[in-house]
């Protein structure tokens, strides 16, 4: 297992290096120059600005100098200043983490809710109209955008019925039942392709977990059927389902983006659209950055739970 | 798979002159015939494929049956609600919506496919190769694909997005780009589905036959090993399909797709948002039609995978 862990680790460290020189290239790969780039206005003729920020920056320097320099400002958790508000974007984004860290719990708890009970439900029940439904329902939120869900959901929940609210966020800490209100329509909307997903999942490893031998057991020990199902099928059959779930997380990540701009959600995902929206690009660059090790860390401690929970794994 | 069933008289019929053509054209009638009977064995390839036909005939006569110009604004036809005029009604620059949806579609389903074939392209002699020769080729290959697999690629699909607007290229570069992007994408998952299937074949003894006579390397593993790995690669196209249309419809929904005017279910969707209270129609029939789409390659995916992968179906 340290073994294990230790090599994992060690595959992070070039995908994390192709990630911060793609982060890093960015800002070089824009059209005209970096200066004006990074002081967010064309044409800066000031020199004593321009001087700064090659300074600042070691523009001046041979381009893979430039990149350490950015390297050891970002790792000492210095992005630079937005060109927007003018202040440190570390700052702007890292207040920004929870509500998004937030959205994607809840989204991936409501996914849960949703998908394993209507799982179980088709694998208990095969081939019947209950199975053919969840089949049907799980194969259409795999097809649906999760952008037009969302507008539908407003539409429906906030603007028919006015049950909902279909914007702000409200921190859970502060005002609980508020911030209830508040996220499951975004929350609902990030996590209805997981809980398709997912519920395909629960069906096909619940249907492979009822045909071995010790459900057979406990069923001539005379238990009864709901004690068989749920205290020892579903149990053994929720290992890969929470996997894949973790995996999914990484991607709901992806999905912020999309629907915190709809919800005017004030998470990282946002930040990032409002920044591409706005060229604000050293915001772009941090967001992108952040955004992809998040992913990477995400996915490495799911295959490590993984192999915790599943000792056969070996490392591909 | 469907097998090639040629009968013997085809070629063995010495009376009626038989040339070339004729005999090429007849097999793949019969190919498609096997094709077709294999297809009719699952309700969900039916459904799929019949939804495609739809999506490919309403795209390919997209120029006889859209009634107006997708660009041309009208203003004395702003918002309208669906009718016998404009089926699907108008947008809030008075296009007619049911016209840009097919233009869009077109479009959309053209970048999709290309892409799909980027990776395909990319992957399939990527992960023949890998499993075929195995050693260094095959550790590298594999690094490169666990690298790719592991970076996320919204990252890359925003980056790429936001550097094609920068350079403000024209149109086709930019769908060029995108294609790009969304195809470098699928290879690493295609090239490691292929590697496994290969691995499995190459113990067969077929391909000990062809190196007893002789054959290279090369031309065992490209002629004879790859075609009989081709049908997990034909239902995770399929599939990919469906999510690339996703993401493509995400970016310019974003407004990172194509600029303005040209017709787009996800931008089309964006503009709609403005008028949802009042006019909801303009936000439905786009997401409709991308739901269909997808749906459509989704379903034909199923189907095709129970039929080629009998011992998943029930599942």
């Amino acid at each position: 297992m340290v073994m294990y862990t230790i090599n994992r680790i060690l595959y992070l460290i070039p995908v994390l290096f192709i990630l911060t020189v793609a982060a890093f290239s960015l800002v070089h790969c824009l059209p005209g120059d970096v200066i004006d780039v990074l002081a967010g206005q064309e044409g800066v003729v000031d020199p004593a600005v321009r001087q700064a920020l090659e300074h600042e920056y070691g523009l001046n320097k041979p381009l893979y100098t430039q990149y350490f320099i950015w390297l050891n400002h970002v790792l000492h958790g210095d992005f630079g200043t937005s060109q927007v508000t003018r202040r440190p974007i570390a700052l702007e984004i890292f207040k920004r983490i929870p509500a998004t860290l937030y959205l994607a719990i809840v989204g991936t708890i409501i996914s849960l809710l949703i998908a394993v009970p209507l799982g179980t439900m088709a694998a208990v029940k095969r081939n019947t109209a209950v199975d053919y439904a969840a089949q049907l329902l799980s194969l259409v939120g795999i097809s649906i955008p999760e952008f037009w869900f969302a507008l539908l959901c407003v539409l429906f929940f906030s603007l028919y019925l006015g049950w909902l609210p279909s914007s702000e966020y409200y921190s859970p800490f502060d005002h609980l039942g508020l911030s209830i209100q508040h996220i499951i329509l975004p929350a609902a909307a990030l996590g209805i392709r997981q809980a398709a997903i997912t519920t395909r999942l629960t069906r096909s490893t619940m249907l492979d977990e009822v045909q071995k031998e010790y459900v057979d057991t406990a069923r001539s020990l005379g238990l009864p059927e709901w004690k068989v199902i749920y205290q020892y099928t579903l149990r053994n059959a929720m290992i890969p389902t929470l996997t894949i779930s973790g995996l999914q997380l990484a991607q709901l990540l992806g999905g912020t983006v999309v629907i915190e701009t709809i919800f005017a959600w004030p998470g990282v995902g946002r930040t990032l659209f409002e920044a591409i929206i706005s060229r604000d690009f050293p915001v772009i660059q941090a967001g992108v950055l952040i955004l992809g090790v998040a992913v990477v860390v995400i996915n490495l401690l799911v295959d490590l739970m993984y192999r915790v929970l599943n000792p056969r794994v070996r490392l591909a | 798979m469907a097998k090639c069933v040629v009968s013997q008289e085809d070629t063995l019929d010495l009376d009626v002159p038989v040339s070339r053509v004729t005999l090429s054209l007849r097999r793949c009638w019969e190919v498609c015939k096997n094709a077709v009977s294999e297809l009719c064995r699952s309700k969900t390839a039916i459904l799929g494929a019949l939804m495609l036909l739809v999506l490919l005939g309403l795209c390919l006569l997209t120029p006889y049956i859209a009634r107006y110009d997708p660009i041309k604004q009208n203003y004395r036809e702003m918002l309208q609600t669906p009718s016998a005029k404009h089926y699907f009604g108008t947008d809030r620059y008075g296009r007619d919506i049911w016209s840009r949806i097919l233009w869009g579609g077109r479009r959309l389903l053209t970048i999709s496919v290309l892409a799909v074939l980027v990776g395909i392209l990319v992957g399939i002699p990527m992960g023949t190769l890998s499993g075929y020769y195995g050693k260094w080729i095959d550790a590298f290959t594999m690094r490169v694909v666990d690298a790719w697999l592991a970076f996320p690629g919204i990252v890359i699909y925003l980056m790429l997005a936001t550097l094609v607007r920068e350079w403000k290229l024209a149109e086709f570069w930019n769908d060029l780009a995108l294609i790009f992007a969304l195809g470098i994408n699928q290879f690493p998952r295609l090239a490691r589905l292929v590697r496994g299937t290969v691995l499995a074949e190459k113990e067969k003894e077929y391909v000990e036959a062809c190196r007893a006579i002789g054959d290279s390397n090369l031309y065992i593993s490209l002629r004879e090993i790859l075609p009989n790995c081709l049908s997990p690669v034909i239902v995770q196209a399929t599939v990919s399909l469906g999510s690339t249309l996703l993401v493509i419809a995400a970016l310019s929904f974003l407004g990172l797709g194509s600029p303005p005017p040209t017709p787009d279910w996800g931008s089309d969707l964006n503009l709609a948002r403005d008028h949802m209270e009042s006019r909801p129609h303009i936000a439905i029939f786009p997401g409709l039609a991308i739901s269909y789409a997808v749906l459509a390659f989704n379903l034909f995916g199923d189907g095709l995978r129970d039929i080629l992968d009998p011992r998943l179906t029930d599942r």
